[in-house]
């Protein structure tokens, strides 16, 4: 057994009390070990190993008991009486993947549900991401999330098209400067270092994307980095161009894929929490939640950073999420124009489990620099620390020292859902018959969502699923009008119709209230669904004009006292009662 | 085509317009809310109007002098109305906006900004932690208590000493929620002193000098926040951490000057005040372009904020009679204990004073107040009592100025 002796080999270095299982290619453990750290490294350790398909690191250690499986789940909550469908196909989780698979499967004539705990689409690591869609160019050969990477870029036009969703194909410049090898430069003579870093190392670079199979890959030298990106740091060497990089607005992309998906016939259920699952010869026959059971033939774990936590209900636990925190800080639109690429300072050696993040436009003008990697225990941990933000500002200010950083207007952070194999993991369970993984989506996640809905449904047709299509499919999705972008005739014409286009509620981002109502008619019904469909409080002040008015449209609209109108969840109302206890 | 477009129905953009209808221009006002008045609506406290009118008065009451002064004099007000774009054209300007009546371009041969300031928010002082429901600026908790009649919540923490967290502050005491803790950076409450008394001190009202909210908890819904406390240099200590429960946090930490329209028109922003860049009738760095009240620079009372409004105004009238006469272009600029200076520049030869506000960043009892260039002092000014960030006004003699290029502001 070499893959047993190799991972002794790597629980011989740590004195703990580790014992070990290989299960199908799937390493389990369990034991104790002292720090958080090591329970990191020992699965990551394993989970580089050749032929290792999954990590399941039930170790215990200090401080990680939040985490606990135990603690998360609750089959007491499971309604089973209670009948609220019956579908060809379930999927576990609203976030960009479980939503562009909804859709893909509405192609066809089966029936398909998908259950998301939170009130909204979006609401885990698909929101907080700098809305990359990377070229293909990091994966390693062999990894799944390589093939996907390359052929998912490759499908965004279109699917954005009919989604109508903004999509740029701005390309990314990866720098190669004076610092990009500095642990080594010590070794080397100065003018060989610069030799090797301007002539060679970008041919390596081309070289390593080409065989990925990215496309066009350019090499800049000198002037011809500045005639591409005026702003960047006067000692960069060398830049490798990749024309195909894109840009996205990840969760307005994640909205548009539910809203089509609904309207070609899938049913969400929202705030629906999955408890357990109803087993017959290792298949899932039914998904009990706490609003009711829902009969199914197929169940997808598309739960993201809860993957693990809905495959151990299945009985189809093979991996083991451990939660990587991205911290990014968001700057002012008036800043357009600083930066027309993605753009990245190439390190070496890089930093082992993340690609190093950098400095990229937005879709709608804004800049975004990050993302941090950094591991945490607990996975609903989206807080940024004070000194993080000073960090970010550190890192990236060398690909353009003179950015004026002091002019972000937000910082927040996501959390990606990575396995200890880091690959994608999109296949079926090994020990349930009928339940599909589609797990451990991190970067370059977003690039490869539209090929990621393709390669699962070809796994299901493998698992035996019979698709036949669905004449009655419309793919076309439009996203509500903007009054900030439109033609001044257009928007007096809109005025003329209905003068809410006239009412502009958010002064920073320019919104009017007939976005707002559009919004809440397309099921929007808190501040921030609100926002994430409209902008309306992403511009620099942050909310501060527009928050009262906006809730006080929620208020009219939904007929609730202002004081129930809700961020987003359900106990997170805004406002306290009435003064002195009296409605006015 | 307008002689004056002002944009902001605030009591400074109905002062000037006023002003400026009075001396029989078609004066145009946009204002973005559904009701004039600006921030006054919401301040519903006494203490306006006792420099300018000898007494005081609560904020609505001070708006319904400015409002009625617009309506009498004739004032062209269109409210709800979002200007989406000023462009110069030529020697005249291009004003786009959109009202729920329709879209608009109007034509006028002057602008007066007079869209005031904004709060600062939680992200621009970098606090740390989670991002709930339960974070709010002051302002909007004072609208939200004054003009709806609800609470922020039952558990506050204020952080920030400036006036309206201390207003608010006396408030939610007034309406009894069960615990009010106002902490700041500063060693004292940074608003006036009359509001430290009459707020803070009088009603017993927790406060602690030198700590600050380093984060927020509460996944969902604010649940507490962790207190530090800081240095002299406002660097946390390490050590002092301190979980505190509270159900909302309120920031009252500075305001500042709405001047990005201004910088898209082309304006130079000052980077002391925020504001933009003025002369001595506040106009700003493109010619025909005004400014006034709180857009220049914060300003401590409304009754100064409105008087920039006369003196923008008698500007705006030198402008369009065409009698400006730009041919000074002196610097004034803030030296030893002074944060801010407007106007930073002095244009015209004409007028024997004017009026310059600066705030001194130190605390004084008989200070000096000098102007210089270079080393010599060209004028010296007393005041008896000077407090650190508390606005000061002194009228400098023109003549004075004459044949400098750059003048300092020094207070020892």
């Amino acid at each position: 057994m070499r893959l047993n002796s190799k991972v002794e080999r790597i629980l011989d270095e740590f004195p703990s009390d580790i014992s070990y299982e290989v299960k199908d290619r799937v390493v389990f453990l369990e034991g104790k070990v002292k720090e958080y750290k090591d329970w990191v490294k020992i699965g990551s350790e394993i989970g580089d190993i050749d032929g290792v398909e999954g990590v399941v690191n039930d170790l215990e250690c200090e401080g990680k008991e939040l985490t606990d499986l135990e603690k998360v789940i609750d089959k007491s909550k499971g309604k089973e009486n209670v009948r609220i469908g019956k579908y060809d196909i379930v999927i576990v989780g609203g976030g960009i993947v479980g939503c562009a698979l909804a859709r893909e499967l509405s192609k066809y004539e089966i029936e398909v549900a998908l259950v998301e705990k939170e009130p909204d689409v979006s609401l885990g690591q698909s929101r907080a991401n700098n809305g990359m869609v990377h070229p293909g160019l990091a994966p390693s050969k062999d990894s799944l999330k390589r093939s996907l990477n390359i052929r998912g870029n490759e499908m965004y036009e279109d699917l954005c098209e009919e989604l109508d969703v903004p999509f740029k194909r701005v390309g990314s410049l990866i720098l190669i400067t004076p610092r990009t090898m500095e642990e080594y430069k010590k070794y080397i003579p100065n003018p060989i270092y610069k030799f090797f870093l301007k002539f060679i190392l970008p041919w390596i670079v081309k070289k390593k994307g080409e065989l990925n199979g990215v496309k066009n890959i350019e090499i800049l030298r000198g002037e011809e980095v500045y005639e591409e990106e005026k702003n960047v740091n006067q000692d960069v060497l060398a830049a490798v161009k990749i024309p195909s990089t894109g840009i996205v607005d990840p969760y307005q992309l994640t909205i548009a894929l539910f809203e089509n998906a609904e309207k070609n016939g899938v049913d969400f259920y929202f705030e629906t929490k999955v408890a357990d699952f109803v087993k017959r010869n290792r298949s899932v026959k039914r998904v009990l939640t706490d609003k009711g059971t829902l009969e199914c033939k197929y169940v997808v774990n598309a739960a993201g950073l809860y993957s693990d936590v809905v495959a151990e209900l299945a009985g189809a636990r093979e991996f083991t999420i451990h939660p990587r925190k991205g911290v990014e800080l968001l700057f002012n639109k008036r800043l357009n124009g600083w930066v027309d690429h993605c753009l990245a300072e190439l390190k070496i050696p890089s930093h082992p489990t993340s690609k190093g993040g950098g400095i990229n436009p937005t879709v709608h003008g804004n800049i975004i620099w990050g993302p941090t990697a950094e591991e945490i225990v607990d996975r609903k941990d989206t807080s940024v620390e004070r000194e993080k933000i000073e960090q970010i500002m550190e890192r990236y200010s060398s690909i353009i020292p003179d950015f004026p950083k002091e002019e972000f207007i937000r910082y927040f952070a996501g959390v990606r859902a990575a396995t200890f194999t880091e690959d994608f993991v999109i296949r079926p369970a090994k020990w349930v018959k009928n339940f599909l993984h589609v797990a451990g989506i991190q970067s370059p996640g977003i690039a490869s969502v539209p090929a990621i809905a393709e390669y699962s449904i070809e796994q299901l047709k493998d698992m035996g699923l019979k698709l036949k299509e669905d004449e009655s499919f419309d793919g076309r999705r439009n996203s509500i009008d903007r009054a900030a972008e439109m033609d001044e005739e257009v928007l007096k014409q809109k005025i003329e119709e209905d003068s809410r286009w006239g009412n502009i509620v958010c002064t920073c981002e320019m919104v009017s209230e007939a976005e707002i109502i559009e919004a809440m008619e397309r099921g929007a019904d808190s501040f921030d669904a609100i926002k994430r469909r409209t902008r309306a409080g992403m511009g620099e002040c942050q909310e501060s004009y527009c928050l009262l008015r906006i809730s006080e449209i929620i208020s009219r609209e939904m007929d609730i006292p202002l004081n129930k109108v809700r961020k987003e969840w359900r106990d997170s109302e805004f406002f306290d009662g009435f003064v002195r206890g009296e409605e006015l | 085509m307008k002689d004056v477009v002002v944009i902001g129905g605030g009591p400074s953009g109905l002062a000037v317009a006023s002003e400026l209808r009075k001396k029989g221009y078609d004066v145009m006002l946009l204002e973005r809310n559904d009701e004039l008045g600006g921030l006054l609506q919401q301040c519903i406290h006494d203490g306006f109007g006792t420099i300018l009118f000898g007494k005081s008065m609560s904020g609505p009451e001070f708006a319904d002098i400015f409002i009625s002064r617009a309506r009498t004099e004739g004032v062209e007000i269109k409210l709800e109305a979002y200007v989406k774009s000023v462009k110069k054209k030529g020697d005249h300007f291009k004003i786009t906006t959109v009202t729920p009546g329709g879209v608009e371009k109007l034509k006028s041969r002057s602008v007066v900004y007079a869209i005031g300031c904004r709060e600062k928010n939680q992200f621009e002082i970098k606090i740390g932690g989670a991002r709930p429901a339960g974070v709010y600026t002051a302002g909007t908790v004072q609208r939200l208590i004054n003009l709806y009649g609800i609470l922020p919540g039952k558990d506050v923490v204020i952080l920030g000493g400036g006036d309206v967290g201390m207003i608010v502050a006396r408030h939610l005491f007034l309406e009894e929620v069960n615990s009010i803790l106002m902490v700041y950076p500063e060693d004292f409450f940074s608003g006036l002193p009359r509001n430290a008394q009459q707020c803070i001190l009088d009603f017993d009202i927790p406060y602690r000098p030198r700590t600050i909210v380093r984060d927020i908890l509460g996944d969902k819904k604010v649940k507490g926040v962790e207190l530090v406390e800081v240095d002299e240099d406002w660097q946390p200590i390490k050590g002092t951490e301190e979980r505190y429960n509270c159900d909302s946090v309120i920031l009252s930490v500075g305001l500042i000057p709405y001047s990005e329209k201004l910088e898209d028109l082309g304006a130079k922003v000052d980077k002391n005040t925020s504001g933009p860049l003025v002369n001595e009738y506040f106009e700003t760095t493109i010619d025909g372009v005004f400014s006034v009240g709180n857009l220049i620079q914060i300003f401590d009372y409304v009754d100064d904020a409105v008087k920039t409004s006369f003196i923008a105004a008698e500007g705006v009238e030198r402008y369009l009679e065409k009698e400006s006469e730009k041919n000074l272009g002196i610097e004034l600029k803030p030296g030893d204990n002074v944060m801010t200076v407007t106007p930073q520049r002095v244009d015209e030869i004409t007028g024997e004073k004017f009026s310059a506000f600066f705030r001194p960043d130190i605390e004084k009892e008989n200070p000096k107040i000098e102007i210089l260039s270079g080393d010599d002092v060209l004028e010296r000014h007393v005041k008896r009592y000077v407090r650190h960030s508390m606005l000061e006004e002194i009228s400098i003699s023109k003549d004075i100025l004459l044949g400098e290029e750059e003048v300092i502001i020094d207070v020892r």
